[in-house]
């Protein structure tokens, strides 16, 4: 299933002070290839993310996302690079407890000039491929985990990204709640090619993933 | 800027909300109702000049005469030369003057407070016309007089009698109720100006203790600039040298004995303090928000928000939220202020300002001028009070933005 490569990471390293939390990494990731991430906790896996997704910049090396690299991009070209080409799944899932189920899906949209008619339907679209339909007016504290969590993937997909990170997606969930979670995520990298990134320490949610990378001491070991 | 985000915020983080906005309307509350209550005050002050049309009373004390009898002149009333009338009427700020010479006279039984009055004047004793209560207003070049309605009642005077005063006959041409109008000047008999100044002139008491022509007066009203009345008292004073006595607004407020009264700085201060209370509040709540909200800017930022568009929110929220507490801290002002409207204030005259001989009956009794205090909210402090909580807004969004920029959302982000 692997294409062109999406997203390359060459020789990033990333230090706190004097610890090194990433140390001369290099990782691809093709267009809609899944790849997972694993390790344990500890050995660096979210930050790696973190450098590949523009969250964090390296200390050294670079990151090429789509062509373009992002390694020197100021904070609001960062940003900007993310609304328009990655989305983000959280452990916590990181929903605004004050915006209802398709405000939280429609975020990313807001500061984008749109009529919010189109801001709303969009989100509503995405919330009823997440079978959230008669959820779309609750707030987070209404919705079980399983729903928060596929409110935060409706959310990762309304600007149609070209990668997904997600960090530890299930963490927080029971096993027949996570196992419908990886499914959703199987079905958007089969049915939609959307390349993604997932971070997880669970071995067995890793192989259902294209590609194993495993991480230790800040290390890519195989 | 998401409005629909804003509303949600300010409305589902409710306890946070209110607590900020009663501190905030607090603070704005107080700094309006301290500068309404000094205004208040000001324009207290203003009350026992304004009722006989003046802002500035001028007189001059001088000496006691020897001997009580006859037509004399109070100690706190002795002779304004005419020349210095008019060189006062020309000094800037002066839109008008009125006249009038206070006597006393002691008939062998009968002592009387004489008030000689212009006729037509809208400044000064003239504005007693409109307290005729039975009779007619004095007219041009007459000798008549008006008395005063208790005087009248007291000794059985009546309009169509005749009273004599220092052996002249002056026909009773109606009754005068000046304790409804002013309390500065007040006489038992009001006769036309150019009649008091006769009987003045021609009285050796009146010359041997203060020379007196006939155009010369005793008591100066002044209708002036509000802003040039503190230099034009003293242009008057130099001009008129020791003895000079001149009443403004501002001597009535110190008669007020307030603390809002005294100082303008004390109204100043305390002011200041509300402000400082007041950005305090109001950044402390937006610091602990942002602190609070950590998490939540991280999400906004990794999805793809900038800083600015963060900051724009945010700002929002704050101006909003103080402009909210704006609304309350002046729809608590107001009702303050009516409650205060109801508090009395009793503004002394001094004895000078309305001499009676102490050996008459109440000749020595303190007069006070009482009225409501004249407390309420002025549109330009209303319209001050709201700009200026929104300015707070607006200073604690922009301010606190930059610690916006500081949270880096794969550090907010990074622990589950």
């Amino acid at each position: 299933m692997s294409n062109a490569t999406i997203l390359s990471g060459t020789d990033l390293s990333k230090s706190y002070g004097d610890l090194e939390v990433v140390k001369n990494v290099s990782l691809s990731i093709g267009a809609g290839e899944f790849v997972c991430l694993v390790g344990k906790s500890g050995c660096g896996k979210t930050t790696l993310l973190s450098l590949l997704s523009g969250l964090e910049k390296p200390t050294s090396g670079k990151v090429m996302l789509d062509g373009k690299e992002i390694t020197d991009a100021s904070e609001d070209e960062l940003a900007l690079f993310r609304r328009e080409n990655v989305g983000f799944i959280f452990q916590s899932f990181n929903l605004i407890p004050t915006l209802s189920a398709w405000e939280n899906v429609a975020l990313p949209l807001f500061p984008i000039k749109m009529a919010g008619e189109e801001r709303q339907r969009r989100a509503m679209e995405l919330l009823d491929k997440m079978e959230l339909g008669h959820r779309t007016e609750h707030l987070p504290s209404a919705l079980s985990g399983g729903e928060k969590q596929r409110v935060a993937i409706a959310r990762a997909l309304i600007n149609k990204p070209k990668v997904l990170f997600a960090d530890e997606p299930t963490g927080n969930l029971d096993s027949s709640t996570g196992d419908a979670i990886m499914e959703i995520l199987n079905r958007l990298h089969a049915d939609e090619g959307v390349a993604i990134l997932m971070v997880t320490h669970e071995v067995e949610l890793a192989k259902t993933a294209e590609r194993l990378v495993r991480m230790h001491d800040g290390e890519v070991i195989s | 800027m998401n409005w629909h985000y804003l509303v949600n915020e300010l409305y589902y983080q409710r306890r946070r909300t209110v607590a900020s906005i009663i501190g905030l309307s607090i603070g704005i509350a107080l700094l309006i109702i301290l500068n309404s209550l000094s205004l208040a005050y000001r324009q207290a002050a203003h009350a026992p000049l304004r009722e006989i049309g003046a802002d500035v009373t001028v007189q001059r004390s001088g000496d006691v005469p020897e001997n009580l009898a006859g037509v004399v002149f109070p100690c706190s009333a002795v002779t304004i030369r005419d020349e210095e009338v008019k060189k006062i009427e020309s000094y800037p700020g002066v839109r008008g003057t009125g006249k009038a010479l206070l006597l006393w006279v002691f008939d062998p039984n009968r002592a009387w407070i004489v008030l000689g009055i212009e006729e037509k004047n809208s400044i000064g004793p003239a504005v007693l016309r409109s307290s005729v209560t039975e009779g007619r207003f004095l007219e041009d070049g007459k000798t008549e007089a008006l008395v005063e309605a208790a005087y009248a009642r007291q000794f059985n005077i009546k309009t169509g009698d005749s009273i004599s005063l220092a052996n002249r006959q002056f026909p009773v041409v109606g009754l005068i109720d000046a304790s409804r109008a002013a309390k500065i000047a007040i006489a038992n008999v009001y006769v036309p100006l150019a009649v008091a100044q006769d009987l003045a002139a021609s009285s050796s008491q009146v010359q041997s203790v203060s020379p007196f022509a006939r155009q010369d007066v005793n008591l100066l009203f002044i209708k002036a600039d509000q802003e040039r009345i503190t230099e034009m008292a003293s242009s008057i004073k130099t001009l008129m040298g020791k003895g000079a006595a001149v009443a403004t607004p501002d001597s009535f407020l110190k008669l007020l004995g307030s603390l809002f009264a005294l100082s303008d700085k004390f109204t100043f201060a305390a002011s200041l303090v509300a402000i400082i209370v007041a950005v305090l509040i109001a950044f402390k709540t937006m610091a602990g928000n942002i602190a609070e909200r950590a998490r939540e800017i991280g999400v906004l930022k990794a999805v793809g928000w900038t800083n600015r568009n963060v900051v724009m929110q945010l700002l929002a929220e704050s101006v909003i939220q103080c402009f909210i507490a704006g609304i309350v801290g002046l729809v608590i002002a107001i009702i303050a202020s009516y409650g205060l409207s109801f508090m009395k204030v009793s503004i002394p005259i001094p004895w000078e300002m309305s001499p009676t001989p102490h050996f008459l009956p109440g000749g020595g009794d303190q007069i006070f001028k009482i009225l409501r205090l004249p407390v309420y909210v002025p549109w330009k402090l209303a319209l001050f009070g709201i700009a200026l909580s929104i300015i707070i807004g607006g200073m604690t969004g922009a301010l606190l933005g930059r610690h916006v920029s500081h949270i880096k959302p794969s550090e907010v982000l990074r622990h589950e």
